[in-house]
């Protein structure tokens, strides 16, 4: 026990370009993962049929499946269509996925608590649709929505952590390597939670705070 | 068939790993409740850091703590003993939170109402405030259940044999990844179905019995 | 026999005939009203007797099952296909003022009253602007137009929502119960507005509770209940001497209060 404080502060500074990788794996899915989020929020309601269909499969497996399934699937699946891709871009798809199925939702949810007199509003107004869209209903919306998305954000940063599963050499994966070479897996462990901790804890409380400074706007 | 035979030997665990966690999250979340609800300036600090420990850190490494940590000592956690507890204290973190605010979302008025027809504390909570709060909380509560049951896929990290690790050594030994995953995908979607469909029912149910 | 010939009045908002109903909830039942150009109707009765349905019928927020509206020479037949540019147009000739404002709660005051401005008579943001600071001067708030609408009083928040109708230049202004969610000494402020609009000859659809302002401002009152209109005519008239037992009904039970 004496041995422990010591033991994470030596390893601590070692999972810092696993943490790295980490963070560059969460950027990469929410860039890629948000616009279709944002798709796929409009697809579930479209009337086209096959941009439904094709929305509504995306968001429901991605919410209903695991991250873990999805980064199995990207990663010992897409061999079987003849498609390779390294364990990153694997896994960085899978979390594309998820991350655009959830914030599909996330958006949708937001868009839907627009209050109805602002939509009223700009109808009365004699607005069209699309501008009705492009400066009521969008940003209010996002913002409605924006808590919950860094809330999601915080969510999918520590879900990065199952991409170890799939050999990206991320966080969770050094602090292994570092614990299976050294037999010092509690301190490893803990270091890794540490620096998870630190990054999750402050953003969600900046995920609390910004709720209420946008509650208090509306 | 023989693939979803072999996949579907993992259900008694993931189902069995769920219920468990979701037994000693629910347990654990009502000090912590208690906690923040606490007048104590310090109790509510300690609850508070507690809580955001535990949803700090993401839950694989709370397991491979409990695991491969904690074992080292005379005091030895199977796999399925550290991902039942892993997963039960985080459980506890966030089931705490939905707690808390259902709570808070009780009108101040019934509190005021109880007191005034000379309630007790208890009968107060037991009658009044605690159904109330209780029917507030279950979607977001069995929502909670939902994201624990897949949640619990994480437990094949360290060699639970639920569906996810079954899948995983099919995939392995019959290099038919995509389909595998597929299908424990589709095992993970048609559970979730009967709990979302419970949730509404008991949602519709409570609130029935609130407005008569 | 009189030797000059009445000047003709022209009227700015024309409703013929128009009926609605919600499932079997019927709500309007041949509705007729005519708004002379410069007049200031008010619109009275008990709830649930359709006022806000008229007023929302009139430009289109709420589709009438039958009839026709036309406003300033914009004509729309329920029956027949409508199209955009005409629902826009009528849209334009019509500004709104709603009981709980309608506000766009992510923008500042400014950018409330120019982006319409902006994006329906395609103004220049300049343009707009100096209009915008115009009219927010007028309301005697100026001083308001980078404030987000939550940081205004109840009663300021309905002068900007006037104003931001007032600046796509209407020829006819709906107000629906204006004053009801404000407190009655902040609804004074936003009578005051209304009754200066008034003076200037800005056409006015007013559905109110505010007798005072029914009994002083308007020239034309119109009574319903039930789906029809049971009365209308010059408004102390009507008060003094009703002619229909559900409208001497009414005024009772609001004199009463
Ligand atoms: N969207 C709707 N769906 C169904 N029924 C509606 C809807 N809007 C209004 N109604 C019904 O239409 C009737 C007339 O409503 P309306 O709002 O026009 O009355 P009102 O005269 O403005 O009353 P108040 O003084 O309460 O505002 C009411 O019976 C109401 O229940
Ligand atoms: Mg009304």
């Amino acid at each position: 026990m004496n041995a422990l404080l010591p033991d994470i502060a030596t390893i601590l500074p070692t999972l810092l370009g696993g943490l790295q990788i980490s963070l560059t794996l969460t950027f990469f899915s929410l860039l890629f993962g948000l616009p279709f989020g944002m798709l796929f929020s409009f697809g579930v309601t479209a009337d086209n049929k096959i941009f439904r269909y094709i929305s509504v499969f995306f968001v429901e497996v991605g919410r209903g499946a695991p991250a873990l399934v999805l980064l199995q699937l990207m990663y010992y699946g897409l061999p079987n269509v003849q498609i390779t891709l390294t364990s990153l871009v694997s896994a960085c798809l899978a979390l594309v996925w998820t991350t655009a199925a959830y914030t599909a939702e996330l958006i949708r949810g937001g868009i839907q608590s627009v209050p109805h007199g602002e939509i009223e509003g700009s109808d009365a107004l004699g607005m069209s649709v699309r501008d009705r869209l492009r400066f009521i209903v969008i940003p209010q919306g996002m913002r409605i929505a924006l808590p919950s998305l860094m809330g999601f954000a915080v969510l999918l940063f520590q879900a990065t952590s199952l991409a170890y599963t799939v050999a990206v050499p991320e966080l969770m994966s050094q602090a292994y390597s570092t614990g299976s070479s050294t037999f010092k897996y509690l301190p490893a462990f803990i270091a890794a939670g540490l620096l998870y901790a630190a990054i999750s804890i402050p953003a969600t409380w900046l995920s609390v705070l910004t709720e209420k400074r946008l509650s208090r706007h509306l | 068939m023989q693939m979803l035979q072999a996949i579907a030997v993992g259900l008694p665990l993931t189902i069995l790993v769920t219920i468990l966690a979701l037994a000693i999250g629910t347990v654990l979340a009502i000090p912590l409740v208690a906690g923040l609800r606490s007048g104590n300036r310090l109790v509510w600090l300690l609850t508070r850091g507690t809580i955001d420990l535990l949803r700090g850190i993401p839950p694989v490494v709370w397991l491979f703590i409990l695991y491969y940590g904690v074992s080292i000592g005379a005091l030895r956690m199977s796999a399925l003993q550290a991902a039942v507890i892993g997963l039960g204290l985080v459980a506890a973190a966030y089931l705490a939170e939905i707690f808390r605010g259902a709570i808070g979302s009780v009108h101040q008025g019934q509190w005021e109402a109880s007191s005034a027809l000379g309630f007790r504390t208890g009968t107060a909570w037991g009658r009044v405030i605690g159904p109330q709060a209780w029917r507030t909380a279950i979607p977001a509560y069995t929502t909670y259940g939902i994201g624990l049951l897949k949640d619990s896929s994480i437990a094949s990290t360290i060699g639970v044999a639920e569906i996810v690790f079954m899948s995983n050594q099919y995939a392995r030994q019959s290099g038919e990844g995509i389909l595998v995953f597929f299908i424990a995908a589709g095992i993970y979607i048609l559970l979730s179905m009967p709990l979302g469909m419970l949730s509404r029912h008991l949602d519709t149910k409570m609130r029935k019995a609130v407005a008569r | 026999m009189s030797h000059t010939a009445p000047t003709k009045i022209r009227n700015v908002v024309q409703v013929r005939n128009l009926a609605k109903a919600y499932g079997d909830n019927v709500v309007l039942r041949d509705v007729s009203l005519s708004v002379p150009e410069g007049s200031v109707t008010a619109m009275i009765g008990p709830s649930g007797a359709g006022k806000s349905t008229v007023l929302r019928c009139m430009n289109l927020l709420e589709k009438p099952d039958s009839g026709e509206i036309e406003i300033d020479g914009h004509v729309i037949n329920a029956r027949k296909k409508i199209s955009p540019k005409n629902l826009a147009a009528l849209r334009r000739s019509a500004g709104m003022v709603f009981q709980h404002f309608n506000l766009f709660p992510h923008m500042t005051v400014l950018r409330n009253i120019s982006l319409p401005q902006e994006r329906i008579l395609g103004r220049s943001r300049d343009e707009a602007n100096t209009k915008t600071m115009e009219l927010l001067t007028r309301m005697g708030l100026g001083d308001k137009a980078d404030h987000y609408p939550a940081r205004c009083s109840g009663g300021q928040q309905q002068r900007i929502a006037i104003a931001r109708a007032l600046a796509l230049g209407p020829r006819v202004m709906l107000f629906d119960e204006p004053t009801s969610a404000l407190d009655p000494e902040v609804g004074v402020e936003v009578l005051e507005v209304m009754k200066e609009l008034a003076s200037e000859g800005m056409t006015m659809v007013v559905v109110t509770h505010e007798m005072g302002f029914a009994a002083n401002v308007s020239n034309e009152l119109v009574v319903m209940a039930d789906g029809c209109i049971i009365e209308s005519g010059d408004p102390r008239q009507i008060m003094s001497d009703p002619q229909h037992e559900r409208t001497r009904r009414f005024l009772r039970a609001v004199l009463e209060r």
